[in-house]
């Protein structure tokens, strides 16, 4: 399976509300959570992006290693995992408790290169 | 009639080795998360009815394939059975259902319509809508496999999401294009949530996060010649659902009868299999490119 969409773009329509774009982590003094957020990682989200989160080319998903992802705010990432943006291929997890979306959040922010 | 005993016991049991996350442990209600576009998932579940004086006992297992078309469009197929203690054990028909998401985002209300067209005779047993006025179960199932049932089932579905609980409604119009006896109503209502809402960080099969548990409520509503709870059944469903690893899980529901005209008892279980990607796998059978 061809991994790593580097050429990922955002999709500029996928917009999200300012006061969810500020939500902080609330689980973000609990690292150890990022634990129970690899293993929903692994069960939910590595079919379009990968198990090291850098995006199947041919699921047009996003290369969640990328700055462009890596910038965006924990509130910002928390809000796309509950919306999904179903027209792009992007499923809603809003099935998932909220502090599972957290715990993906924590896991996301492990993704950068540099860990 | 033995024979035909252990071919509905084999259909479950192979549909049960051939079948995700967070799998609602609702069956009659319907809440607003489809399935991710191009999973399918196989289900087989079965309702097992316990008889009033002078009925019999009833066991009505059924195959559902569920595909998510889009992420606003999922479709499912149904494939159904039915077998009495003391008649016959037959082929009721199929289902072909399609609910759709209109709005794109996650709202305070989040609406799905629900439309579904049934090929079934009127032995079907399984229950996964209760509508119209009560159903009468004292004929036998030669006489009521004669009588075949085109219908259409709409569903209109409200779904929230509020501190990780999920509540749902359903309202439920069905028409029976074969007679003209107008249309049926039903509802269904449903609050469930997982018994805990942080994941641990091992793999593990017991742990709480893995249990979702609620109630479910429904029943018919009469019909266009006589709307409202006159004759009609209705039934309580405390429902638990154990999702036993990645992609398989558990489902059980013992549904209270709480009318006359309902049975005393409706048992239900539900084993699921989701297979993730099954489009892309599909295409890679017929030689597309990794």
């Amino acid at each position: 399976m061809l991994a790593q969409n580097s050429a990922y773009q955002p999709d500029p329509n996928w917009r999200v509300p300012q006061d969810a774009a500020m939500k902080p982590n609330p689980l973000a003094r609990k690292p150890d959570a990022a634990a129970g957020g690899k293993k929903l990682f692994l069960r939910n989200c590595t079919e379009c992006h990968g198990q090291d989160g850098s995006g199947l080319v041919k699921k047009h998903a996003a290369d969640l290693q990328l700055p462009v992802v890596q910038n965006q705010s924990d509130g910002t990432l928390f809000w796309k995992i509950t919306n999904g943006n179903p027209d792009r291929g992007m499923p809603s997890f809003s099935k998932l408790p909220e502090p599972q979306r957290w715990q993906l959040v924590l896991f996301i922010r492990k993704l950068k290169p540099e860990n | 009639m033995r024979l035909a005993y252990i071919a509905l016991f084999a259909f479950s049991l192979f549909a049960s080795v051939t079948l995700q996350a967070q799998e609602s442990p609702y069956f009659v209600t319907y809440d607003h998360h489809l399935e991710e576009p191009g999973n399918l998932e196989i289900e087989t579940s079965s309702t097992v009815g316990v008889p009033r004086a002078g009925q019999h006992w009833f066991f009505a297992p059924y195959l559902e394939l569920e595909y998510g078309v889009t992420g606003r469009w999922t479709s499912e197929l149904y494939l159904e059975g039915q077998s009495t203690a003391g008649d016959s054990a037959i082929f009721t028909g199929w289902r072909i259902e399609n609910r759709f998401r209109p709005l794109a985002r996650e709202h305070w209300i989040n609406p799905v319509l629900y439309l579904e067209y049934e090929n079934i005779n009127e032995a079907s047993r399984i229950r996964k809508e209760i509508v119209g006025a009560a159903p009468e179960l004292n004929e036998s199932n030669a006489e009521l496999r004669a009588t075949r049932a085109h219908e259409l089932e709409t569903r209109l579905i409200l779904s929230s999401t509020a501190h990780d609980w999920n509540i749902s409604e359903n309202f439920i119009v069905e028409k029976n294009l074969s007679e003209n006896e107008g249309f049926e109503f039903g509802y269904a209502l449903a609050v469930a949530r997982p018994l805990a809402t942080l994941a641990s960080g091992k793999n593990c099969r017991f742990c709480r996060e893995n249990f979702i548990a609620g109630v479910e409520l429904y029943g018919g509503l009469g019909t266009t010649q006589g709307f409202g709870l006159h004759d009609t059944a209705h039934y309580a469903a405390p429902a638990i659902s154990w999702q036993i690893s990645d992609n398989t899980s558990l489902r059980f529901s013992p549904a209270i009868g709480l009318t006359h005209g309902s049975s005393p008892a409706l048992l239900r279980l539900g084993y699921s299999y989701e297979i993730r990607g099954f489009s892309t796998k599909l295409a890679r059978l017929f030689g597309a490119k990794p």
